[in-house]
């Protein structure tokens, strides 16, 4: 499906997304991302964002629920 | 990889505050600014960026209403400009690798290993000789002629390793447990030899081995005679001689004469006292030229001077031209003594007794002696006759007039 968000998630301790819009929140309980139709919620303990840029980015923490808002 | 990139080109720990990190993050995004290792501390985020994207941070941070600072500066950039502060420091370094790499292709050490026979210095001396020294470059050497070199040079010499370890040049050699005998000086036996009296005496013991005797026991003899003939006559049967044959001589032969001997010693003697006084005089000197670190006079009328020095030395065989050491300068006075009867004594005796043991050194024996001494206020004289005994002789080229041939072989077949 064109421009939807792509999200690979390793166990519950890394998560790969691609093709997003934007960050809407960040603190190390959750990540709130502007998906084309969705938000996505990744909630969880210690996260933290490997690296950030246009086209992709790298979560790591303790993942608990990805949620689509 | 990606770590070994971003030290090269550098980056910033940033710690960023503010109304709205999230947005500044997406601005980043859509700016190309790559960030990474991002981290919420409640009240501030830290994250780490690289030098070019921390200097377009600022129109960001402007606009979010946000604010950064720097925590810390990794990467090469930073190292390199921190070490272009310490200038001496790098310089020292670089010049300490560079000595390091050159003074790598130099031989500093020479070791021999498994001689016995050859000594140490005979071989370093051969080395020399042959271009090989310490503080020579690698590149000259030829390993395996210097190899080839020993063996051919040194009989001795079985087997030779010539290695390089490092700096280290170890030779190891195995010499030749079986003796090498000199056959060179056998090359004249062809002409005959024959034995001569070294002295004039009377002839106490002949033995021939090969050869014709030419004296017999009790015979006189003068310097020069010749003892043991070595040429052999062979007969004619008129008994007049056809030809010799010519052989080594060799015999048992002592001769017996007379020595006599006077030793002379004066009663009244000088004898150095040092006074105790000394002065040490540090001195350092490289090749002939030497400074002494005393500018006055020595203050003493006799003196005598001894001096220490050592090389300076950096490692086994290596020796650099400088010396150091002290010079010490002892005072003395001159004191007239007179010997006693019994220093007289032994001072005689104990020079008589070297003689004797020099003769008996050289394999004279001794077969009567009449040693008496004569006093008078001024000195003694020990005066000794003595009968020796000794293997006088020497070996010389037999000297004979050639038997005209022609002449013996028509008496021959006359007969």
């Amino acid at each position: 499906m064109l421009g939807a968000a792509i999200v690979t998630i390793t166990g519950n301790r890394e998560a790969f997304i691609e093709n997003y819009k934007g960050i809407l929140e960040y603190t190390t309980e959750s990540i709130v991302l502007q998906g084309k139709n969705a938000k996505i919620c990744f909630e969880g303990s210690g996260l933290s964002i490997d690296y950030y840029t246009n086209e992709d980015m790298k979560i790591s923490g303790k993942i608990d629920a990805l949620r689509y808002i | 990889m990606l770590h070994w990139i971003q030290y090269l080109r550098g980056y910033v720990a940033i710690k960023v505050w503010g109304y709205s990190v999230e947005r500044l993050l997406n601005l980043c995004g859509n700016h190309d600014v790559l960030v990474w290792d991002i981290e919420d501390h409640g009240d501030y985020h830290t994250m780490h960026i690289s030098i070019a994207g921390f200097f377009a941070l600022k129109p960001l941070l402007k606009k979010t209403g946000t604010r950064a600072a720097v925590t810390g500066k990794y990467g090469l950039p930073f190292f390199v400009s921190k070490m272009w502060r310490r200038k001496l420091f790098v310089a020292g370094l670089v010049c300490c690798i560079f000595f390091w790499c050159l003074a790598s292709r130099f031989i500093w050490d020479i070791r021999i290993e498994g001689n016995f026979a050859l000594t140490e210095d005979v071989l370093m001396d051969y080395l020399e000789e042959q271009g090989v020294h310490t503080a020579m470059r690698k590149s000259g050497l030829e390993i395996e002629k210097l190899e080839q070199a020993l063996r051919e040079d040194y009989d001795l010499i079985t087997w030779t390793s010539v290695q390089l370890r490092g700096t280290t040049l170890l030779i190891r050699i195995k010499e030749n447990e079986m003796p090498v005998y000199d056959n060179h000086n056998k090359a004249e036996t062809d002409k005959g030899m024959d034995l001569v009296a070294e002295k004039e005496g009377v002839v106490t013991y002949i033995i021939t081995r090969s050869g014709v005797p030419q004296v017999a026991c009790g015979d006189s003899v003068q310097k020069g005679d010749v003892l043991v003939s070595g040429a052999v006559p062979v007969y004619n049967e008129d008994t007049t001689v056809r030809r010799y044959q010519y052989v080594e001589a060799d015999a048992d032969i002592t001769l017996s004469y007379a020595r006599n001997l006077s030793l002379e010693e004066e009663i009244a003697y000088e004898e150095k006292c040092y006074t105790g006084e000394a002065i040490e005089i540090p001195v350092v000197g490289t090749g002939d030229k030497e400074i002494a670190f005393r500018f006055r006079k020595v203050p003493y009328a006799f003196f005598d001077t001894s001096e220490e020095k050592k090389q300076v030395q950096l490692l086994d065989h290596l020796y650099l031209p400088m010396y150091y050491g002290k010079r010490t300068v002892q005072e003395y006075e001159i004191v007239s003594k007179m010997h006693t009867a019994e220093e007289m004594k032994t001072l005689l005796q104990e020079r008589f007794r070297k003689i004797i043991a020099t003769l008996n050194e050289k394999g004279v024996q001794i077969t009567e002696k009449n040693v008496t001494i004569k006093k008078n206020d001024k000195k003694w004289v020990l005066y000794a006759h003595m009968q020796l005994e000794e293997s006088a002789v020497k070996p010389v080229p037999t000297v004979t007039e050639p038997v005209e041939e022609s002449e013996k072989e028509e008496d021959a077949t006359t007969d």
